[in-house]
Formats: structure tokens, sequence, C-alpha cells
């Protein structure tokens, strides 16, 4: 992807999640746009750079909150390689049925963020938070990853973030 | 293998950045957590959710105000007739107030002294798998400094973790790394409260301590950042287990933490 749409990202991303999908949070339907941001780019760039970029979301996150540095750093970059190696085999990457694999990505690492936090600390609940908080987010995740995957996959619009060696290349 | 490295270098670079994230996990979970990044993340987030805030603001009082004008006089009335019942009431409280100021002189008690504090405005709400902050739009230009309790009219909310001139970010207290020691109200009994993303638990809490659903928890003031006596959480569930000398207390908190949109943040 362009530089300039990586800087568009990474500036906008935290205040967009924080302030304008705050109220959906009262209801437990906030989406993590990170990983649907994340989710997106896999698809439209390679492995290796999507990895990168998912270090570098998570690592925002990790510093715009309180978790410890490099927890969603580690998760998301992990989740980004995958997408990348996942849109690299698929047929169509426009295809709605791909946001399920958005979904599970953020079940799994909601859940993988609570057990490590279990071990941590100690005393996580994980059976009541993956009904109540897991998946209604895991949902609003795919329903949000759906939306930018439509959007940047335009044909106005995926000129302007993608490299265009990258669109040769595909 | 040259030939392995050579065709697979990159994925290698990621793998290498992998291991060391995982090593910087580690570390933390010795050393605390690292907090380089986060006042510089706090100011360009902050400037950005101050203006998302401010702009959504904007718009919602406008269309509130256009659609709301036309209530306004009836409530206008209501609020009238309010002001008055409010100022026949404030005058028996001061009445109430200089008696018992009266009785507590007579009786030797000192005067309580609430501390200052500043009314501060919720502008975002971070919602990481891993973590519960929020973001106020006061900083240490008005006096809010790093680890200030935080509260609302219902309780303790959390404490001030990272400060800039004009925005402050609040670690809640279902954060897992938030810690409060706290009493049961009922017995006086004491532990250690923690965060635990969506309630809290309280830790350390022995066998035979009487704990029963429904407790108030207030904080005993013993680990020197929140003032004695304010109401923390509630006990939900309690849970002993034969095999081992603890038990398990979980409670919810009393402040209404999904709903926050003004606070108070307590200045020494």
């Amino acid at each position: 992807m362009k530089p300039a749409a990586y800087i568009g990202i990474l500036l906008l991303l935290l205040p967009l999640q924080a302030s304008l999908l705050a109220p959906l949070s009262r209801i437990g339907l906030a989406p993590d746009l990170g990983m649907a941001v994340l989710f997106v780019i896999g698809l439209l760039t390679t492995p290796v750079e999507a990895a990168f970029a998912g270090i570098a979301i998570g690592l925002l996150q990790d510093a715009g909150s309180a978790s410890l540095l490099g927890l969603s750093g580690l998760t998301l970059g992990i989740v980004g390689l995958v997408t990348g190696l996942l849109g690299q085999r698929m047929l169509d990457i426009q295809s709605s049925s791909n946001v399920v694999f958005l979904a599970v990505f953020s079940l799994t690492g909601s859940l993988l963020t609570v057990l490590f936090l279990d071990v941590l600390y100690g005393g996580f609940p994980v059976l009541g938070p993956f009904f109540v908080r897991m998946v209604p987010r895991a949902a609003a995740t795919a329903f949000t990853g759906l939306l930018i995957l439509r959007f940047s996959t335009r044909r106005s619009v995926l000129p302007m973030i993608r490299r265009r060696e990258l669109q040769k290349e595909r | 293998m040259p030939g392995f490295i050579d065709k697979n270098r990159r994925y290698l670079v990621v793998l290498a950045v992998f291991l060391i994230l995982f090593w910087l996990l580690t570390l933390q979970v010795k050393a605390g957590r690292f907090t380089v990044l986060e006042r510089p993340v706090l100011a360009v987030s902050g400037f950005f959710e101050r203006i998302i805030a401010g702009t959504y603001d904007g718009t919602a009082s406008v269309v509130q105000g256009y659609v709301l004008l036309v209530k306004t006089e009836r409530e206008n009335r209501h609020l009238q007739d309010e002001i008055g019942r409010l100022r026949l009431e404030n005058q028996m409280t001061a009445e109430i107030q200089q008696e018992n100021e009266r009785l507590r002189a007579a009786i030797g008690f000192e005067k309580l002294n609430p501390p200052h504090s500043v009314l501060a405005e919720v502008i975002a709400r971070e919602s990481s798998p891993a973590s519960v902050t929020c973001t106020v739009n006061k900083g240490s230009s008005s006096g809010v400094e790093r680890d200030l309790p935080v509260i609302t009219s219902d309780g303790i909310v959390g404490r001030v973790q990272a400060v800039l001139p004009g925005t402050a970010k609040v670690m809640l207290i279902t954060d897992p790394g938030s810690t409060i020691a706290v009493r049961v109200q009922r017995n006086r009994e004491e532990g250690l409260l923690e965060g635990k993303l969506d309630r809290c638990a309280l830790k350390y809490v022995s066998y035979y301590i009487d704990v029963q659903q429904g407790d108030v928890l207030v904080s005993s003031g013993l680990d020197g950042f929140y003032p004695k006596g304010l109401p923390v959480a509630i006990v939900t569930s309690v849970r002993k287990h034969e095999s081992s000398s603890f038990q398990t207390v979980y409670a919810d908190p009393i402040a209404k933490l999904s709903r926050l949109e003004e606070v108070l943040v307590f200045r020494k």
C-alpha cells in the first residue's frame, strides 16, 4: 500500500475507534477497527507487508491503551501474516464470505488475549465474556471489515491506496 | 540452507520481529509495563480525539437544540418551580450544616475538607481486548497529574495513567493493570480489588473471611492512590473451593463505566 495510506491509517485509527465507535461499546458492539483494517490490508497486499502493518497497528493500540507493549502488536502481526497468506490463495478477494475469516481472527485474538492475561494475572473468566463480549465484537468487526473491503476495492479507491508495482504483480 | 534463507529472508525477518515482541512481553511481566510510546501516542490521538469529539458534540447540540426548542418554554416553567423548591431546600440544608458544624465542634471532630477536584469530560473510550481506558479533556494545565484518582458521583472510576497539557488518559478500575485496596463496608474486612476487563475480582480473600453477595466494597486508602471511604464495587459472586485457602470473589463497579460522560479528578 502507499505510504500516505499507512500514515493516514496510523494517525486516524485510534481516534476513530475511541471517539466515533465509543457509543457502540455501551451495547457491546464496538468493532475492532484495527483488525478490520488490517484484514483488508492483508487481502490487498503481501503477507510480509501485512505482518508489519499489523505490528505497527498493534503497537499503536498498545501504546494508546494500558496493555503491555507488544501484546496487540504480536497478535495483529500474526493476523496480518495469516491474512496475507490467505489473500494470496483466494480466487476472489472481494467476496463477502471472506469476512468469516475476519470473525474467526477476531474471536481467536480475543480468546488468546484473555488466556494470556489469565496466565499473567490469574482469575480471568473466559466463558462469560466469550458470549457476552467476544462473539458480538467479532460480528461487529466482521461487518466493519466487509464495509471497508467493499469501499477499498471500488475502482475509484483502489488505485489511491495501492502501490503501482503491487497492482502490476497482481 | 543458504538457499532457504535467501528465499525466505523476508519471512525470517518477520519471525525475528515476532520473537523480539514476545521477548518484550516477558520483560514487561518482570519489570512492569513500558511507557515509552505512551505520551507521543496520547499527544497525536488526543489531538484528533478532541477534534472528533468537538465536531460530534457541536453537530449533536445544534440538532438537539433545534429539535428541543419546542419543549423549551414548558421546561423553563418547570425549572422555575424546581429552582424555587431547591432554594427552600438549600436554606434548610444550610441550617442543618451549621447545626452539624456546631455539634462536631462540641464533640471535637475535625472539619471535613473535601479535596480539590477538576471536572473533566470523557472525549474517547479505548476498547482494546487487553485493557480498559478512556481519555478526558483536562490535563496538566488544569492541575491533573499522573496517578490522581478519578471518580463520579457513584464511585471510583480509575486513576490517571498519562498526562499531557490538555488531555489525560485514565486507566479504569476494570483494567487488568488496576489494583485498589478496599474494605468490605459491612464488616471492614480488607482485600485487593483487581480489574478483570468486564468486572473486578477481590484478591487474597481468606476462605474464612465473611464476604457475601451484595456487599459494598469501599476504598481503604491503604494503596496511597485513592482516598479512603469511596464506594468502588458491589460483590456479585462468591465461590469457596475446598482445595484452596482463598475464595473467588467477583464484583461489579458501582460507577457506570460504560456510560461515562463527566468525571472528577481529585487533586492532592
